[in-house]
């Protein structure tokens, strides 16, 4: 085995969102420390909330994240209504069901075709692709298109959503819209299967026993339910913030966290491991063959979780826009204008938490853990256990640094991180 | 292969959502099998890791200069170009990073720390207020119709 000392150092790591860098440091042939770091800077959301109206602070928290603002938006809409005692209406709760679906079909099509195929391809992009596999930019396009499609529909648009508001939706659905959009949504679905069969056969595997936690809901929409996670625990979303510990990383702008003193994995192979019998009945039946393999504890299989999300979210979706008919609402009223209060929802890429406290209608302290947070101490054990790996197999010095870049960046990846959120935490005291 | 008739266009983001850049991914759903029949995409993190950014012609600039390393990067892209735009409201008002700017005693306390150990400069600024900028398209996130209006002038 060669002895070597090598620093492989990784200065913005590509296609995933934000800017993340990372440090390995290996000393006689040996791993010494790994930095993951979070190196987007941070914009002091918590500080500026205070003192706002407590229903402006959603749009305010929208601008966290570009791909998943959607997810902030709704999950601090929760927050705010739970803390205020406002109850949405039925109507309201689909139309947030098919919002946040919209964001699930075209956030995760964008990570698996832009951001994982050119790996399982061998090229840097998928503008790249050779000419013989030309149809996959097609597919990515049209898959984003339809969900996006989807979110301007219901939400008024995909990123930054102007309709989803405290207490209901500023604007109706056009009825008149609808029959296109399901169309196009019924269109992608061979697509989408084509594309869970790509994930399907990808011989990718990285497993570390750990704990998966996620928001278990009856109907697998993201919104409602109760925290899992494997070893057996079951919480309300309110008593979600009791069981986390913030983990301190350093030298990075993002703090970690576990879960009842434990590492965790959160995301979409947390949520097929956690509540697969829930999916969408035409999913089951047409994912039935790739379903088989939940649970699962390799990381990499959180790709062909979401490629499933995807078709979950069609096939929902197009069920409620089918069976209902949407008329116009009055917002939802508040019962008080003080109190403290939370919610989770499951965003993209795993649990987020938010919980507010409210004074006369104006935000006292707001407080949110997002699931890049939550994955940042697996996704860094991880990424040591794969380097101590690579080290051993005694590989030379130029060969050994470039695998470690390409596997460690693959695996990154396969968490589907999202640095602009990450940044995001409660206080941390410096010094 | 770079071909000599097609402008070189690079993608870049500073302190910001990167919502921008996404919206511009769904942009480029409709628009960007034509548009690469005129440009070369020779700069996007987002979606590819090999990158050059010299003698670029375009410059497509989301988000704020909140740090020093933001003012090198901007400076640098500055350099670079022949074209700099600004994209969106955060790289046209500094906000809602420069939130900030406007925070009163105690908030500061609250941050001065985190402040100081990542360099960020005394205040966050628009892009304009650290470089020239050529062009801006307003939106937050970038409107569609403005963006490929104000893009294809350069294209």
């Amino acid at each position: 085995m060669h002895k070597c000392n090598l620093d492989v150092e990784i200065s913005k790591l590509s296609k995933i969102e934000g800017h993340a860098d990372l440090d390995i440091k290996i000393r006689d042939g040996k791993l010494e420390e790994v930095n993951l770091k979070v190196m987007e800077n941070v914009r002091f959301f918590n500080q500026a909330a205070v003192g706002m109206n407590a229903n402006a602070v959603p749009q305010l928290v929208s601008r966290i994240c570009g791909t998943c603002s959607i997810a902030h938006l709704t999950g601090c809409i929760e927050a705010v209504e739970k803390t205020l005692g406002i109850l949405p209406s039925e109507q309201t709760m689909l139309l947030r069901k098919l919002t946040v679906y919209s964001m699930m079909i075209r956030d995760h099509a964008l990570h698996l075709y832009f951001f994982v195929m050119p790996d399982m391809l061998g090229i840097d992009s998928l503008l790249d692709v050779p000419d013989d596999k030309h149809d996959l930019i097609h597919d990515a396009l049209a898959v984003k298109e339809a969900g996006n499609n989807l979110s301007e529909l219901v939400a008024g648009r995909a990123v930054h959503a102007p309709f989803e508001q405290v207490g209901g939706f500023s604007r109706e659905i056009d009825a008149a819209k609808v029959p296109e959009i399901v169309t196009q949504l019924k269109n992608i679905r061979p697509t989408v299967l084509k594309l869970i069969d790509i994930f399907a056969n990808c011989d990718w595997k990285f497993e570390r026993k750990t704990n998966f936690v996620a928001l278990v809901t009856p109907d697998f929409s993201f919104l409602e339910g109760k925290i899992k996670s494997s070893d057996g625990k079951e919480i309300e979303e309110k008593d979600y913030w009791d069981h986390l510990h913030q983990v301190v990383l350093p030298y990075s702008q993002a703090a970690g966290f576990d879960f009842d003193g434990k590492e965790y994995m959160v995301g979409a192979l947390a949520r097929l491991n956690l509540n697969k019998k829930n999916l969408h009945k035409s999913t089951k039946r047409d994912a039935a063959k790739y379903l088989a393999k939940f649970p699962s504890e390799n990381v990499y299989d959180n790709n062909l979780a979401q490629a499933i999300e995807i078709l979950h979210s069609i096939d929902h979706s197009v069920e409620i826009l089918e069976k209902n008919k949407f008329v116009k609402e009055s917002p939802a009223k508040p019962a008080k204008l003080s109190g403290k209060g939370a919610g989770a929802i499951e965003a993209p890429r795993g649990t987020l938490y938010y919980a507010l406290e409210i004074e006369e209608g104006k935000a006292k302290s707001l407080k949110l853990v997002i699931p890049t947070a939550q994955n940042l101490v697996n996704m860094k054990k991880d990424v040591e256990q794969i380097v101590s790996g690579l080290c051993a197999t005694g590989t030379d010095k130029e060969e050994l640094e470039k695998k470690i870049i390409f596997e460690v960046s693959k695996l990154i990846r396969a968490y589907d991180p999202c640095m602009s959120c990450a940044s995001h935490f409660l206080r941390v005291r410096w010094k | 292969m770079p071909e000599k008739s097609k402008k070189r266009v690079g993608i870049f983001s500073l302190t910001c959502d990167e919502g921008c850049s996404i919206m511009l991914t769904e942009i480029f759903n409709k628009k960007l099998v034509g548009w690469l029949e005129k440009m070369e995409l020779v700069y996007f993190l987002a979606v590819k890791n090999h990158t050059d950014f010299h003698n670029l012609d375009i410059a497509l600039v989301e988000g704020v200069v909140t740090s020093k390393k933001d003012r090198e990067m901007i400076e640098k892209i500055r350099k670079n170009t022949k074209v700099l735009i600004a994209m969106g409201m955060c790289a046209m008002t500094a906000l809602p990073s420069g939130q900030r700017n406007n925070f009163n005693i105690g908030q500061l306390k609250e941050i001065e720390g985190h402040l100081e150990k990542y360099d960020f400069l005394p205040k966050a600024l628009a892009l304009k207020e650290a470089v020239k900028v050529d062009d801006e398209i307003m939106g937050c996130p970038i409107d569609e119709e403005k963006f490929v209006g104000v893009f294809e002038k350069y294209l």
